[in-house]
């Protein structure tokens, strides 16, 4: 085992390889405030890259209703239940924030390659994990949203789950896809060496010709999106949408394209782009990337299950209706200052999240121009101040890609057309 | 398990129906839909008797918790601070005599 640097955890831990990260890493900001569960970025994924024999159990990109569903069924309630296993009452987060090498403080617990015991730490057992069965891949979204009783009781709905007048449930909705991590599990536990990271832009592949489906990273990734596909008997994942990053996509040829889920996505809640990557794994200071300002300077992003060790590159503004310890387990200590920054968002902020989805082409940086102040108030107890500034978006030779405003009307459609489309 | 009905042996059965939001969380949830529905273009009256009707589930919810005082005077602070909606009906200009179906978009 090597020693790296795991900023996300603020500390070293042990990794099956020595740390060697890309020039740039794809990295993506999901606000799940926004999602509706519309399976847009579900649909773009699948006729894309998994319509074909074999793949019909393949979600690349999957939107779960939390806490109650999961793609495959419980994936995060048996990691996290393994590493407690492995290290009870010890998965706790301490320490204060320290810049970019620890911005969420140290995690005190054990991460899936160190809760792997010794003894089991084979060249093909380095990492903790589980293989799904074949029941829990079949079904995604199954029962998420139906109130199914009370424990060990058949056909006897909650009382208070799904009768009105009160529904006392919450939820939310959880888009995923591979988090193309900094250290990636399924990297990690393949006795191949089928699994490598792309040094120019950090997509983790899985190379077909090398793989003969051990299915070693379908059990190590703790986000289970390694899959495995019987009729060819190799494992598949998530491409990141590669061509499309490297400006083959016909939609724009030469300019880096954003993947099709995100392209997909009608909620507005997806971007990604390519951030730059220090010598040392951590992200190098960007100020104008609005990957970078929603991950580092506005910390209102957050990895999802830092404390899985894997240093997922997507990050999710948390919902901020859903009770905190559950937040808290799922996104780390930083939620309740990221919560607050986002009900009270600064004038940057505001601009910033008019960038969401106004193109399908990659964001490399962004600018402001001030506007007029349209309204000044207090909101919950503090200033409330919108001003309809400009935001600018600057794609990789530096080149305006569109701008747009924090004001926006709404354009609606005259009573002759309303239902002309 | 997945094709057939739950299966209430089965320790990992999603039965987590009932995680009632503590007080924070169901003001932070009637402050989210009052935000939204003001920013939709929704009146105060409007938006109370979402609050008031069982039907939405959520909102209700929030009431029956908060009370007609506390989400009354969330609705109003919501409408007051993004109610500010500017609407602008855009239409396309009608289609001159002589003119083809379609043709503006070739252009």
């Amino acid at each position: 085992m090597a020693e790296v640097h795991n900023w996300q955890l603020g500390r070293g831990m042990s990794y099956p390889y020595e740390a060697a990260y890309p020039k740039r890493q794809f990295a993506f900001v999901f606000n799940i405030n926004r999602c509706i569960a519309c399976q847009t970025c579900t649909m773009a994924c699948k006729s894309t890259w998994t319509f074909s024999k074999g793949q019909e159990h393949m979600w690349w990109a999957n939107v779960e209703t939390k806490p109650y569903g999961g793609y495959p069924q419980s994936w995060d309630i048996k990691t996290l239940r393994l590493l407690e296993e492995a290290d009870p009452d010890g998965q706790q987060w301490r320490g204060d924030a320290d810049g970019r090498s620890a911005p969420y403080g140290q995690f005190g617990g054990k991460s899936i390659f160190e809760a792997q015991l010794p003894e089991k730490a084979a060249e093909s057992q380095r990492v903790l994990g589980y293989l799904p069965t074949d029941e829990e891949w079949n079904s995604p979204n199954i029962w998420e949203d139906n109130a199914v009783g009370p424990k060990g009781k058949r056909d006897a709905l909650h009382p208070t789950g799904v009768e009105l007048p009160t529904h006392d449930t919450w939820f939310f909705y959880l888009a995923r896809i591979c988090n193309h991590c900094s250290y990636p599990a399924c990297l990690a536990a393949c006795p191949r060496k089928a699994i490598y990271k792309r040094p120019e832009d950090g997509v983790v592949l899985i190379d077909q010709k090398q793989c003969r489906g051990y299915r070693k990273c379908v059990e190590a990734c703790p986000y289970k999106k390694s899959m495995y596909r019987g009729n060819v008997r190799v494992s598949e994942k998530c491409i990141a949408c590669y061509p499309r990053l490297e400006g083959k996509d016909p939609e724009r040829p030469g300019e880096p394209m954003e993947t099709r889920c995100m392209a997909a996505c009608i909620g507005q809640l997806r971007m990604q782009g390519l951030v730059e990557i220090e010598a040392d794994g951590t992200w190098k200071e960007d100020r104008y990337n609005p990957l970078y300002y929603l991950v580092h300077v506005a910390k209102v992003a957050l990895p999802l299950y830092p404390q899985f060790g894997t240093q997922p590159n997507g990050y999710y503004i948390p919902p901020r209706w859903a009770p905190r310890p559950y937040l808290r387990q799922m996104f780390g200590p930083g939620v309740d200052d990221a919560i607050e920054r986002y009900i009270h968002p600064d004038r940057e902020l505001l601009g910033v999240l008019q960038l969401f989805r106004r193109d399908n082409r990659i964001i490399y940086r962004y600018a402001l121009e001030d506007g007029e102040e349209i309204y000044r108030t207090t909101y919950r107890g503090k200033q409330h101040v919108v001003y309809d500034d400009t935001v600018i978006a600057l794609g990789r030779d530096g080149k305006e890609l569109f701008r747009t405003t924090v004001e926006e009307p709404f354009h609606v459609r005259s009573d002759r057309h309303a239902n002309s489309i | 398990m997945p094709y057939g009905r739950p299966d209430p042996s089965d320790p990992n059965i999603l039965v987590g129906v009932r995680l009632p939001a503590d007080e924070d969380g169901l003001v932070e949830m009637a402050y989210t839909f009052a935000e939204e529905f003001a920013a939709l273009g929704h009146g105060e009256d409007r938006i109370l008797r979402m609050f008031h009707n069982p039907r939405f589930g959520g909102p209700h919810a929030a009431y029956r918790a908060l009370g007609e005082e506390v989400v009354r005077g969330i609705v109003a602070e919501c409408t007051r601070v993004f109610g500010r909606n500017r609407l602008v009906v855009r239409d396309a200009e009608p289609i001159k005599n002589g003119e083809r179906l379609g043709s503006r978009r070739e252009e």
